[in-house]
Protein backbone atom coordinates (compact mmCIF):
# COMPACT_ATOMS: atom_id res chain seq x y z
CA UNK A 1 0.00 0.00 0.00
CA UNK A 2 1.21 3.52 -0.79
CA UNK A 3 2.80 5.33 2.13
CA UNK A 4 0.85 8.45 3.08
CA UNK A 5 2.07 11.42 5.09
CA UNK A 6 0.60 11.85 8.60
CA UNK A 7 -1.25 14.95 7.47
CA UNK A 8 -2.77 13.11 4.48
CA UNK A 9 -3.91 10.34 6.80
CA UNK A 10 -5.45 12.72 9.31
CA UNK A 11 -7.12 14.72 6.57
CA UNK A 12 -8.86 11.65 5.17
CA UNK A 13 -9.84 10.51 8.67
CA UNK A 14 -11.30 13.93 9.51
CA UNK A 15 -13.16 14.02 6.22
CA UNK A 16 -14.64 10.55 6.77
CA UNK A 17 -15.59 11.35 10.37
CA UNK A 18 -17.04 14.69 9.35
CA UNK A 19 -19.36 13.07 6.80
CA UNK A 20 -20.33 10.48 9.37
CA UNK A 21 -21.10 13.11 12.00
CA UNK A 22 -23.11 15.19 9.54
CA UNK A 23 -25.22 12.12 8.79
CA UNK A 24 -25.76 11.54 12.52
CA UNK A 25 -26.45 15.16 13.39
CA UNK A 26 -28.97 15.71 10.60
CA UNK A 27 -30.74 12.42 10.89
CA UNK A 28 -32.62 12.93 14.18
CA UNK A 29 -35.93 11.59 12.95
CA UNK A 30 -37.02 11.86 9.36
CA UNK A 31 -36.92 15.66 9.30
CA UNK A 32 -33.36 16.12 10.56
CA UNK A 33 -32.53 19.15 8.44
CA UNK A 34 -35.80 20.78 9.38
CA UNK A 35 -35.30 20.38 13.14
CA UNK A 36 -31.81 21.82 13.07
CA UNK A 37 -33.35 25.16 12.04
CA UNK A 38 -36.73 24.82 13.66
CA UNK A 39 -35.55 24.00 17.18
CA UNK A 40 -33.68 27.28 17.79
CA UNK A 41 -36.43 29.17 15.95
CA UNK A 42 -39.06 27.84 18.39
CA UNK A 43 -36.87 28.53 21.36
CA UNK A 44 -36.19 32.09 20.29
CA UNK A 45 -39.83 32.81 19.36
CA UNK A 46 -41.02 31.65 22.76
CA UNK A 47 -38.56 33.81 24.65
CA UNK A 48 -39.25 36.83 22.46
CA UNK A 49 -42.99 36.43 23.04
CA UNK A 50 -42.61 36.06 26.78
CA UNK A 51 -40.35 39.06 26.94
CA UNK A 52 -42.60 41.31 24.84
CA UNK A 53 -45.81 40.18 26.54
CA UNK A 54 -44.46 40.55 30.07
CA UNK A 55 -42.30 43.62 29.78
CA UNK A 56 -43.33 45.25 26.51
CA UNK A 57 -40.94 46.31 23.82
CA UNK A 58 -40.11 49.76 25.12
CA UNK A 59 -36.38 49.57 24.92
CA UNK A 60 -33.94 51.12 22.49
CA UNK A 61 -32.78 47.60 21.63
CA UNK A 62 -34.24 45.30 19.02
CA UNK A 63 -35.10 42.50 21.45
CA UNK A 64 -35.72 39.71 18.97
CA UNK A 65 -32.22 40.29 17.60
CA UNK A 66 -30.77 40.54 21.09
CA UNK A 67 -32.32 37.23 22.11
CA UNK A 68 -31.48 35.53 18.82
CA UNK A 69 -27.82 36.43 19.15
CA UNK A 70 -27.78 35.18 22.72
CA UNK A 71 -29.42 31.89 21.86
CA UNK A 72 -27.25 31.19 18.84
CA UNK A 73 -24.18 31.65 21.02
CA UNK A 74 -25.59 29.68 23.93
CA UNK A 75 -26.74 26.79 21.72
CA UNK A 76 -23.32 26.70 20.13
CA UNK A 77 -21.78 26.40 23.58
CA UNK A 78 -24.27 23.80 24.77
CA UNK A 79 -24.00 21.62 21.70
CA UNK A 80 -20.22 21.85 21.60
CA UNK A 81 -19.89 20.81 25.23
CA UNK A 82 -22.47 18.08 24.83
CA UNK A 83 -20.93 16.69 21.63
CA UNK A 84 -17.31 17.04 22.78
CA UNK A 85 -17.81 15.23 26.02
CA UNK A 86 -19.45 12.23 24.40
CA UNK A 87 -17.18 12.07 21.33
CA UNK A 88 -14.64 9.59 22.71
CA UNK A 89 -17.15 6.96 23.68
CA UNK A 90 -19.54 7.39 20.77
CA UNK A 91 -16.92 6.44 18.19
CA UNK A 92 -15.24 3.65 20.12
CA UNK A 93 -15.91 1.08 17.39
CA UNK A 94 -13.87 3.10 14.92
CA UNK A 95 -10.65 3.00 16.94
CA UNK A 96 -10.26 -0.51 15.49
CA UNK A 97 -8.60 1.35 12.62
CA UNK A 98 -5.28 2.62 13.80
CA UNK A 99 -5.43 5.91 11.92
CA UNK A 100 -8.56 7.03 13.79
CA UNK A 101 -7.46 8.85 16.94
CA UNK A 102 -9.97 9.95 19.58
CA UNK A 103 -9.08 13.62 19.10
CA UNK A 104 -10.12 13.32 15.42
CA UNK A 105 -13.65 12.43 16.45
CA UNK A 106 -13.70 15.55 18.60
CA UNK A 107 -12.42 17.79 15.80
CA UNK A 108 -14.97 16.31 13.38
CA UNK A 109 -17.81 17.08 15.78
CA UNK A 110 -16.47 20.59 16.30
CA UNK A 111 -16.53 21.18 12.54
CA UNK A 112 -20.07 19.84 12.26
CA UNK A 113 -21.33 22.13 15.03
CA UNK A 114 -19.68 25.10 13.36
CA UNK A 115 -21.38 24.13 10.10
CA UNK A 116 -24.76 23.84 11.83
CA UNK A 117 -24.35 27.20 13.54
CA UNK A 118 -23.23 28.69 10.24
CA UNK A 119 -26.42 27.49 8.55
CA UNK A 120 -28.55 28.84 11.38
CA UNK A 121 -26.78 32.20 11.24
CA UNK A 122 -27.32 32.47 7.49
CA UNK A 123 -31.03 31.67 7.86
CA UNK A 124 -31.54 34.15 10.69
CA UNK A 125 -29.54 36.91 9.05
CA UNK A 126 -31.60 36.44 5.89
CA UNK A 127 -34.81 36.55 7.90
CA UNK A 128 -33.54 39.59 9.80
CA UNK A 129 -32.95 41.59 6.64
CA UNK A 130 -36.27 40.50 5.23
CA UNK A 131 -38.18 41.51 8.35
CA UNK A 132 -36.26 44.75 8.73
CA UNK A 133 -34.67 43.95 12.08
CA UNK A 134 -31.70 45.83 13.48
CA UNK A 135 -28.91 44.36 11.35
CA UNK A 136 -26.48 47.18 11.99
CA UNK A 137 -23.52 45.51 13.71
CA UNK A 138 -21.25 47.81 15.69
CA UNK A 139 -18.09 45.75 15.32
CA UNK A 140 -18.36 42.69 13.08
CA UNK A 141 -14.68 41.71 13.46
CA UNK A 142 -14.91 41.63 17.24
CA UNK A 143 -18.21 39.79 17.06
CA UNK A 144 -16.63 37.03 14.98
CA UNK A 145 -13.59 36.90 17.27
CA UNK A 146 -15.97 36.62 20.21
CA UNK A 147 -17.58 33.58 18.61
CA UNK A 148 -14.20 31.99 17.91
CA UNK A 149 -13.24 32.54 21.54
CA UNK A 150 -16.52 31.00 22.67
CA UNK A 151 -15.82 27.96 20.46
CA UNK A 152 -12.34 27.49 21.95
CA UNK A 153 -13.74 27.80 25.46
CA UNK A 154 -16.58 25.35 24.81
CA UNK A 155 -14.37 22.72 23.21
CA UNK A 156 -11.73 22.87 25.94
CA UNK A 157 -14.42 22.61 28.54
CA UNK A 158 -16.14 19.73 26.70
CA UNK A 159 -12.85 17.90 26.17
CA UNK A 160 -12.04 18.19 29.87
CA UNK A 161 -15.44 16.85 30.88
CA UNK A 162 -15.18 14.11 28.25
CA UNK A 163 -11.86 12.91 29.64
CA UNK A 164 -12.99 13.08 33.26
CA UNK A 165 -16.20 11.33 32.23
CA UNK A 166 -14.16 8.34 31.05
CA UNK A 167 -13.23 7.68 34.66
CA UNK A 168 -16.29 8.93 36.52
CA UNK A 169 -19.47 7.65 34.92
CA UNK A 170 -21.91 9.99 36.60
CA UNK A 171 -19.86 13.07 35.82
CA UNK A 172 -21.30 13.60 32.34
CA UNK A 173 -24.83 13.11 33.55
CA UNK A 174 -24.40 15.90 36.10
CA UNK A 175 -23.00 18.23 33.46
CA UNK A 176 -25.89 17.44 31.11
CA UNK A 177 -28.33 18.22 33.88
CA UNK A 178 -26.69 21.59 34.50
CA UNK A 179 -26.43 22.65 30.84
CA UNK A 180 -30.11 23.46 30.24
CA UNK A 181 -30.88 25.58 33.32
CA UNK A 182 -27.63 27.41 32.63
CA UNK A 183 -29.66 29.18 29.95
CA UNK A 184 -31.40 31.28 32.61
CA UNK A 185 -28.26 32.55 34.32
CA UNK A 186 -26.20 33.39 31.27
CA UNK A 187 -27.45 36.86 30.28
CA UNK A 188 -28.97 35.55 27.06
CA UNK A 189 -32.31 37.36 27.14
CA UNK A 190 -31.43 40.14 29.53
CA UNK A 191 -28.59 42.57 29.92
CA UNK A 192 -26.46 42.62 33.06
CA UNK A 193 -26.96 46.38 33.41
CA UNK A 194 -30.70 45.83 33.97
CA UNK A 195 -30.15 43.39 36.83
CA UNK A 196 -30.17 44.31 40.52
CA UNK A 197 -26.70 44.55 41.98
CA UNK A 198 -27.04 41.56 44.29
CA UNK A 199 -27.86 39.34 41.33
CA UNK A 200 -25.12 40.86 39.21
CA UNK A 201 -22.52 39.83 41.75
CA UNK A 202 -23.60 36.19 41.59
CA UNK A 203 -24.05 36.01 37.80
CA UNK A 204 -20.63 37.55 37.42
CA UNK A 205 -18.99 34.22 38.26
CA UNK A 206 -20.55 32.56 35.23
CA UNK A 207 -18.09 32.84 32.31
CA UNK A 208 -20.96 32.58 29.83
CA UNK A 209 -22.33 35.87 31.16
CA UNK A 210 -19.09 37.53 30.10
CA UNK A 211 -19.26 35.93 26.67
CA UNK A 212 -22.86 37.05 26.14
CA UNK A 213 -22.11 40.59 27.30
CA UNK A 214 -19.13 40.70 24.98
CA UNK A 215 -21.13 39.49 21.95
CA UNK A 216 -24.07 41.79 22.70
CA UNK A 217 -21.77 44.76 23.22
CA UNK A 218 -20.08 44.21 19.89
CA UNK A 219 -23.39 43.91 18.08
CA UNK A 220 -25.38 46.80 19.53
CA UNK A 221 -24.28 50.41 19.57
CA UNK A 222 -26.43 50.95 22.66
CA UNK A 223 -24.53 48.40 24.77
CA UNK A 224 -20.99 48.36 26.09
CA UNK A 225 -18.66 45.75 27.53
CA UNK A 226 -18.33 47.26 31.02
CA UNK A 227 -19.31 43.95 32.55
CA UNK A 228 -16.85 41.84 30.60
CA UNK A 229 -13.75 40.73 32.48
CA UNK A 230 -11.46 39.58 29.67
CA UNK A 231 -8.80 38.13 31.93
CA UNK A 232 -11.45 36.08 33.73
CA UNK A 233 -12.50 34.64 30.35
CA UNK A 234 -8.90 33.99 29.44
CA UNK A 235 -8.40 31.94 32.61
CA UNK A 236 -11.59 29.99 31.92
CA UNK A 237 -10.31 29.19 28.43
CA UNK A 238 -6.62 28.51 28.99
CA UNK A 239 -6.85 26.44 32.17
CA UNK A 240 -9.34 23.84 30.84
CA UNK A 241 -7.56 23.77 27.48
CA UNK A 242 -4.16 23.18 29.05
CA UNK A 243 -5.36 20.53 31.51
CA UNK A 244 -7.49 18.68 28.97
CA UNK A 245 -4.81 18.59 26.25
CA UNK A 246 -2.22 17.52 28.79
CA UNK A 247 -4.48 14.75 30.05
CA UNK A 248 -5.37 13.76 26.51
CA UNK A 249 -1.82 13.23 25.32
CA UNK A 250 -1.11 11.24 28.49
CA UNK A 251 -4.21 9.09 28.07
CA UNK A 252 -4.67 8.78 24.29
CA UNK A 253 -3.47 5.18 24.12
CA UNK A 254 -5.67 4.24 27.04
CA UNK A 255 -8.72 5.80 25.38
CA UNK A 256 -8.06 3.89 22.15
CA UNK A 257 -7.90 0.49 23.83
CA UNK A 258 -10.67 1.26 26.31
CA UNK B 1 9.90 -8.62 8.99
CA UNK B 2 8.34 -8.01 12.36
CA UNK B 3 10.57 -7.56 15.36
CA UNK B 4 9.46 -7.63 18.99
CA UNK B 5 11.99 -6.06 21.35
CA UNK B 6 11.59 -6.80 25.07
CA UNK B 7 7.85 -6.46 24.86
CA UNK B 8 5.96 -6.52 28.13
CA UNK B 9 2.21 -6.22 28.22
CA UNK B 10 -0.06 -6.47 31.22
CA UNK B 11 -3.54 -5.46 32.21
CA UNK B 12 -4.31 -3.90 35.54
CA UNK B 13 -7.10 -5.77 37.22
CA UNK B 14 -8.53 -5.61 40.70
CA UNK B 15 -6.37 -8.65 41.48
CA UNK B 16 -3.14 -7.00 40.41
CA UNK B 17 -1.29 -7.01 37.11
CA UNK B 18 -2.15 -9.81 34.70
CA UNK B 19 0.77 -10.42 32.38
CA UNK B 20 0.10 -11.28 28.74
CA UNK B 21 3.73 -10.95 27.73
CA UNK B 22 6.82 -10.69 29.88
CA UNK B 23 9.95 -9.28 28.29
CA UNK B 24 9.47 -11.12 25.02
CA UNK B 25 11.83 -10.70 22.07
CA UNK B 26 11.81 -12.44 18.73
CA UNK B 27 11.66 -11.86 15.01
CA UNK B 28 9.13 -13.07 12.49
CA UNK B 29 10.92 -13.52 9.15
CA UNK B 30 9.79 -12.09 5.81
CA UNK B 31 7.21 -13.70 3.57
CA UNK B 32 5.78 -16.29 5.91
CA UNK B 33 2.23 -16.82 7.07
CA UNK B 34 2.00 -17.00 10.82
CA UNK B 35 -0.40 -19.04 12.90
CA UNK B 36 -0.94 -17.97 16.50
CA UNK B 37 -2.08 -20.57 18.99
CA UNK B 38 -2.86 -20.51 22.66
CA UNK B 39 -5.51 -21.16 25.22
CA UNK B 40 -8.35 -18.70 25.74
CA UNK B 41 -7.04 -15.67 27.58
CA UNK B 42 -3.43 -16.41 26.72
CA UNK B 43 -3.15 -13.08 24.92
CA UNK B 44 -3.49 -14.04 21.27
CA UNK B 45 -5.94 -11.27 20.52
CA UNK B 46 -3.92 -8.74 22.48
CA UNK B 47 -0.85 -9.65 20.45
CA UNK B 48 -2.87 -9.11 17.27
CA UNK B 49 -4.15 -5.78 18.52
CA UNK B 50 -0.61 -4.69 19.33
CA UNK B 51 0.52 -5.60 15.82
CA UNK B 52 -2.48 -3.67 14.48
CA UNK B 53 -1.39 -0.68 16.62
CA UNK B 54 -4.60 -0.26 18.57
CA UNK B 55 -3.13 -1.71 21.76
CA UNK B 56 0.28 -0.66 23.02
CA UNK B 57 3.03 -2.53 24.91
CA UNK B 58 3.67 -1.34 28.45
CA UNK B 59 7.38 -1.78 27.82
CA UNK B 60 9.48 -2.56 24.77
CA UNK B 61 8.82 -2.02 21.09
CA UNK B 62 7.32 -3.68 18.07
CA UNK B 63 9.21 -2.69 14.94
CA UNK B 64 8.06 -3.31 11.39
CA UNK B 65 8.03 -1.45 8.10
CA UNK B 66 5.08 -3.45 6.79
CA UNK B 67 1.48 -2.35 6.56
CA UNK B 68 -1.03 -4.21 8.68
CA UNK B 69 -4.75 -4.51 8.22
CA UNK B 70 -7.09 -3.82 11.11
CA UNK B 71 -7.77 -6.82 13.29
CA UNK B 72 -10.54 -8.85 11.77
CA UNK B 73 -12.19 -10.20 14.85
CA UNK B 74 -15.54 -11.74 15.60
CA UNK B 75 -16.63 -8.41 17.09
CA UNK B 76 -16.05 -6.66 13.79
CA UNK B 77 -14.55 -3.25 14.45
CA UNK B 78 -17.56 -1.48 13.10
CA UNK B 79 -19.62 1.41 14.33
CA UNK B 80 -22.88 -0.21 15.38
CA UNK B 81 -25.22 2.60 14.39
CA UNK B 82 -23.91 2.92 10.85
CA UNK B 83 -25.13 0.71 8.03
CA UNK B 84 -22.86 -1.86 6.45
CA UNK B 85 -22.50 0.36 3.43
CA UNK B 86 -21.63 3.43 5.53
CA UNK B 87 -19.00 1.45 7.42
CA UNK B 88 -17.42 0.24 4.19
CA UNK B 89 -17.43 3.78 2.83
CA UNK B 90 -15.91 5.06 6.04
CA UNK B 91 -13.05 2.57 5.98
CA UNK B 92 -12.35 3.26 2.30
CA UNK B 93 -12.22 6.97 3.03
CA UNK B 94 -9.82 6.72 5.96
CA UNK B 95 -7.49 4.70 3.77
CA UNK B 96 -7.62 7.52 1.23
CA UNK B 97 -9.48 5.79 -1.61
CA UNK B 98 -10.91 7.94 -4.37
CA UNK B 99 -14.65 8.08 -4.99
CA UNK B 100 -14.31 5.74 -7.95
CA UNK B 101 -12.32 3.20 -5.93
CA UNK B 102 -14.85 3.50 -3.11
CA UNK B 103 -17.73 2.64 -5.42
CA UNK B 104 -15.86 -0.34 -6.76
CA UNK B 105 -15.00 -1.54 -3.24
CA UNK B 106 -18.60 -1.17 -2.09
CA UNK B 107 -19.83 -3.29 -4.98
CA UNK B 108 -17.20 -5.91 -4.30
CA UNK B 109 -17.84 -6.11 -0.54
CA UNK B 110 -21.58 -6.20 -1.04
CA UNK B 111 -21.30 -9.09 -3.41
CA UNK B 112 -18.67 -11.03 -1.49
CA UNK B 113 -20.29 -10.71 1.94
CA UNK B 114 -23.68 -11.87 0.62
CA UNK B 115 -25.48 -9.70 3.14
CA UNK B 116 -28.30 -8.73 0.79
CA UNK B 117 -30.64 -6.19 2.37
CA UNK B 118 -28.66 -6.23 5.59
CA UNK B 119 -25.93 -4.31 3.79
CA UNK B 120 -28.19 -1.23 4.05
CA UNK B 121 -29.01 -1.80 7.72
CA UNK B 122 -27.17 -0.75 10.88
CA UNK B 123 -24.48 -3.13 12.10
CA UNK B 124 -26.30 -3.59 15.42
CA UNK B 125 -28.87 -5.70 13.57
CA UNK B 126 -26.14 -8.11 12.37
CA UNK B 127 -25.31 -11.48 13.79
CA UNK B 128 -21.66 -12.11 14.65
CA UNK B 129 -21.31 -14.25 11.54
CA UNK B 130 -22.59 -11.44 9.36
CA UNK B 131 -20.15 -8.99 10.93
CA UNK B 132 -17.29 -11.34 10.20
CA UNK B 133 -18.39 -11.71 6.61
CA UNK B 134 -18.44 -7.96 6.22
CA UNK B 135 -15.06 -7.36 7.84
CA UNK B 136 -13.48 -10.18 5.87
CA UNK B 137 -14.96 -9.03 2.58
CA UNK B 138 -13.84 -5.50 3.31
CA UNK B 139 -10.27 -6.54 4.02
CA UNK B 140 -10.08 -8.23 0.64
CA UNK B 141 -10.70 -4.85 -0.96
CA UNK B 142 -7.35 -3.55 0.31
CA UNK B 143 -3.73 -4.41 -0.32
CA UNK B 144 -1.95 -4.84 2.99
CA UNK B 145 1.37 -6.56 3.62
CA UNK B 146 -0.22 -8.47 6.50
CA UNK B 147 -3.78 -9.42 7.20
CA UNK B 148 -4.58 -9.78 10.89
CA UNK B 149 -7.28 -12.39 11.25
CA UNK B 150 -8.68 -13.28 14.64
CA UNK B 151 -10.92 -16.35 14.39
CA UNK B 152 -13.11 -14.88 11.66
CA UNK B 153 -12.64 -17.89 9.40
CA UNK B 154 -14.34 -20.19 11.86
CA UNK B 155 -17.70 -18.41 11.89
CA UNK B 156 -20.41 -18.44 9.30
CA UNK B 157 -21.92 -21.45 7.64
CA UNK B 158 -19.90 -24.20 5.98
CA UNK B 159 -20.37 -22.86 2.47
CA UNK B 160 -19.23 -19.36 3.35
CA UNK B 161 -16.31 -20.74 5.35
CA UNK B 162 -15.17 -22.59 2.29
CA UNK B 163 -15.61 -19.55 0.09
CA UNK B 164 -13.66 -17.25 2.42
CA UNK B 165 -10.89 -19.79 2.83
CA UNK B 166 -10.55 -19.99 -0.94
CA UNK B 167 -10.56 -16.22 -1.22
CA UNK B 168 -7.91 -16.02 1.47
CA UNK B 169 -5.72 -18.63 -0.23
CA UNK B 170 -5.85 -16.51 -3.37
CA UNK B 171 -5.17 -13.31 -1.42
CA UNK B 172 -2.09 -14.66 0.33
CA UNK B 173 -0.37 -15.11 -2.99
CA UNK B 174 0.22 -11.35 -2.79
CA UNK B 175 0.31 -10.75 0.95
CA UNK B 176 0.91 -12.52 4.25
CA UNK B 177 -1.37 -13.39 7.06
CA UNK B 178 -1.25 -13.54 10.84
CA UNK B 179 -3.96 -15.92 11.86
CA UNK B 180 -5.43 -16.75 15.24
CA UNK B 181 -7.39 -19.95 15.04
CA UNK B 182 -8.41 -23.01 16.99
CA UNK B 183 -8.89 -24.95 13.79
CA UNK B 184 -5.73 -26.98 13.22
CA UNK B 185 -6.72 -27.84 9.65
CA UNK B 186 -6.94 -24.18 8.67
CA UNK B 187 -3.66 -23.43 10.41
CA UNK B 188 -1.87 -26.24 8.56
CA UNK B 189 -3.33 -25.19 5.21
CA UNK B 190 -2.52 -21.52 5.45
CA UNK B 191 0.38 -20.98 7.85
CA UNK B 192 4.10 -21.73 7.50
CA UNK B 193 5.37 -20.79 10.95
CA UNK B 194 3.68 -20.81 14.34
CA UNK B 195 3.66 -18.92 17.59
CA UNK B 196 2.33 -20.47 20.77
CA UNK B 197 1.31 -18.06 23.49
CA UNK B 198 1.61 -19.71 26.88
CA UNK B 199 2.25 -18.46 30.43
CA UNK B 200 3.09 -14.91 29.31
CA UNK B 201 5.75 -16.19 26.90
CA UNK B 202 5.69 -16.51 23.13
CA UNK B 203 7.24 -19.62 21.65
CA UNK B 204 8.25 -19.33 18.03
CA UNK B 205 8.36 -22.38 15.73
CA UNK B 206 9.84 -22.55 12.21
CA UNK B 207 7.27 -25.18 11.35
CA UNK B 208 3.58 -24.80 12.09
CA UNK B 209 3.34 -28.53 12.85
CA UNK B 210 5.74 -28.16 15.78
CA UNK B 211 3.63 -25.32 17.11
CA UNK B 212 0.53 -27.48 16.86
CA UNK B 213 2.37 -30.26 18.75
CA UNK B 214 3.27 -27.91 21.59
CA UNK B 215 -0.25 -26.55 21.70
CA UNK B 216 -1.58 -30.10 21.92
CA UNK B 217 0.79 -30.88 24.80
CA UNK B 218 -0.22 -27.86 26.89
CA UNK B 219 -3.83 -28.76 26.38
CA UNK B 220 -3.37 -32.22 27.85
Amino acid sequence: MRERSPWEVQKSVLYALFLREVAVRFSAGKLGYFWVIFEPLMQISIFVMVKVLLFGNNSTLDYPVFITLGFIAFNLFRHLVDRSMSAFKANKGLYAYKQVKPIDTLIARLLVEILVTGIIVVVFVGAGFYLGADMNVENLGMLILGFIWLILFSVSFGLLIGILGLFFDSFQKVVKLVLSPLMFVSAIFYSMQDMPQALQEILYYNPLVHFMEMLHANYFYALNDNFVDYSYLLIWTIVPMYISLWLYQKLEKGIISL
Amino acid sequence: MIELQNVTKYFRTTLGKKYILKNSSFTIPENVNVGILGKNGAGKSTLMRMLGKIEFPNEGKIISDKSFSWVMGVGGGFENNMTGRANVKFVCRIYGKSQEEINRSIEFVKEFSELGDYFEMPIRTYSSGMKSRLTFGLSLAFDFDYLLIDETLSVGDARFRKKSKEALMKKIESCNVLLVSHDMGTLRDICDVGIVSHNAKLHFFEDINDAIKMYASINK
